[in-house]
């Protein structure tokens, strides 16, 4: 679906990545981890076509217009109802304006949002503007879908509520999701596929790990998987390499030793 | 009677009434100079008669269509340089500075030159007023799209949206926001523009009225005068006030 080929990236005179290359199958939920300031959320601008990277290829076998985008700010008009925002796409995509509106009703409605078309983004909540931004990207049925920490404004129950139906959502339609995250556990949990990039500056895939836990999943009952503990440990041991400073568990070991 | 006195209006206008009062008594009792300063109902006699004469409604329309005209016209004007500014930086180029300049100096003083260039007639406070107005109408358009939420930008684009999609969701919507929030100021302008107008030249109009009202020391058709045009004024910025309100409703809702 997505191939990423040796991309190098630099804003000026400074180095972001150097050779990162990442490969997104259809149909599989892929994650990006790494350091802050690795340039996660710039090989996805990269992806997105936002960004213009000096050297590398990105091959998508869809068309930039089959690629769904989530971003942390959900971004929504806030002179435009529910509705109206989620049909936005589909409007700008040629649909007929009361098709459109049908379609982004129906979308709300799956999203949980029945009775809420007709509210301005400012008053939702959250959680709720964070689920008309979902069902914007999706009503346009990417064939993949790029998200850039989506959640990661929203408190705990909300999240894990909306990443919870996220997930019965991707596994249902089959989607095709590549997501930066800082989360190591979001990403395990999620995740066919986890990539992690080295420190900036000049990163790169440092590693690629596949999560053997079957689907459907349960988020909760993904944490209790016997191969979830063994691989956040390797991720966090891997990624605490690369940041350079020792592990908060085994630094208490050695203190109490 | 202290539950109605926690209304703001009320109290309001209980501090007006002291205040008239107070003018009324100082005026009755002496303490002030009718001749300068006459009371509230001398005022509101001359005002009385203005209207139930019917001398006033010339004028009052003579300003009006002033105001108006230039408000409109400055709106217009405004908002198609600031478009144009904002989107092509060789009209910035030409044009900010110009803005700046204008914006400095009281545009009043321009006053005496247009009523040599356009004569004493309606073109002459029209002008006045327009160039009050599209100044302010300018920067309210031009910093609307160069404030506009690059986010909003970004999120449009990424979701398909071309620079007619872009320009009706997001940068249209962006600029109603600050034109509204730059009206009453506009509508104060439009008002300056016409009287000074009147003032510095004319043969009817408020401004007309005000200047006959000083020549002849009549200082309580003066005081009836400026009662009016604040009214009239007033009763503009609740008209927009209610305009703002029906465009930007889901600010209000």
């Amino acid at each position: 679906m997505l191939r990423v080929s040796r991309v190098t990236l630099s804003y000026g005179d400074e180095p972001v990545l150097e050779g990162a290359s990442i490969k997104v199958e259809a149909g599989q939920f892929t994650s990006l981890v790494g350091p802050s300031g690795s340039g996660k959320s710039s090989l996805l601008r990269v992806i997105m076509g936002l960004q213009r990277p000096e050297a590398g290829l990105i091959d998508l076998a869809a068309g930039r217009e089959e690629v769904g985008i989530l971003f942390q700010d959900d971004a929504l008009l806030p002179w435009r109802t529910a509705r109206e925002n989620v049909a936005l796409g589909l409007r700008a995509r040629g649909a007929e304006k009361r098709k459109a509106g049908e379609e982004a009703l129906s979308w709300l409605r799956r999203m949980g949002l029945a009775g809420f078309e007709d509210r301005y983004p400012r008053e939702l909540s959250g959680g709720q503007r964070k689920r008309v931004a979902i069902a914007q990207v999706l009503a346009l049925r990417p064939s993949l879908l790029l998200m850039d920490e989506p959640f990661a404004s929203l408190d705990a129950i909300v999240r894990h509520r909306l990443t919870q139906d996220l997930l019965g959502l991707v596994e249902r339609e089959r989607l095709t999701v590549l997501l930066v995250t800082h989360d190591l556990e979001e990403a395990i949990v999620l995740s066919d596929t986890v990539y992690l990039l080295s420190q900036g500056p000049r990163a790169s895939v440092r590693e690629c790990y596949h999560v053997p836990i079957p689907r459907p999943r349960d988020l909760l009952q993904a944490r209790a998987h016997p191969a979830f503990g063994p691989l956040l440990s390797r991720l966090w041991q891997d990624l605490s390499e690369e940041v350079g400073e020792p592990e908060p568990a085994a630094e208490l070991l050695r203190q109490e030793a | 009677m202290r539950q109605a006195l926690d209304r703001p209006w009320l109290r309001q206008l209980l501090a007006l009434a002291l205040f008239l009062g107070l003018w009324e008594g100082a005026a009755r009792a002496g303490l002030v100079n009718p001749f300068f300063l006459p009371p509230p109902s001398q005022v509101g006699g001359v005002l009385l008669t203005l209207v139930a004469e019917g001398s006033i409604w010339p004028h009052l329309y003579a300003t009006f269509l002033a105001a108006l005209l230039g408000l409109a016209a400055g709106i217009g004007a405004g908002a198609v340089l600031g478009f144009a500014g904002a989107l092509l930086p060789c009209v910035a180029e030409l044009l900010v500075p110009v803005m700046i300049l204008l914006n400095a100096v009281p545009r009043v003083i321009l006053a005496p030159l247009f009523v040599i260039w356009l004569g004493i007639d309606l073109e002459s406070k029209v002008a006045l007023a327009f160039v009050l107005v599209a100044v302010v109408m300018f920067f309210a358009v031009y910093s609307g799209i160069k404030e506009v939420d690059k986010r909003l930008v970004e999120r449009v684009r990424t979701l398909g949206g071309g620079r007619w999609l872009l320009l009706r969701e997001v940068y249209v919507p962006s600029v109603v926001v600050w034109v509204m929030g730059g009206m009453k100021v506009a509508v104060g302008f439009a008002f300056t523009g016409a009287v000074v107008g009147e003032f510095v030249a004319s043969s009817r109009g408020l401004g007309y009225l005000l200047s006959f009202a000083q020549s002849t020391y009549n200082a309580a058709l003066s005081l009836a005068l400026v009662i009016l045009v604040i009214g009239f004024v007033l009763l503009l910025f609740a008209t927009a006030g209610l305009l703002e309100r029906r465009l930007l409703r889901w600010k209000y809702r």
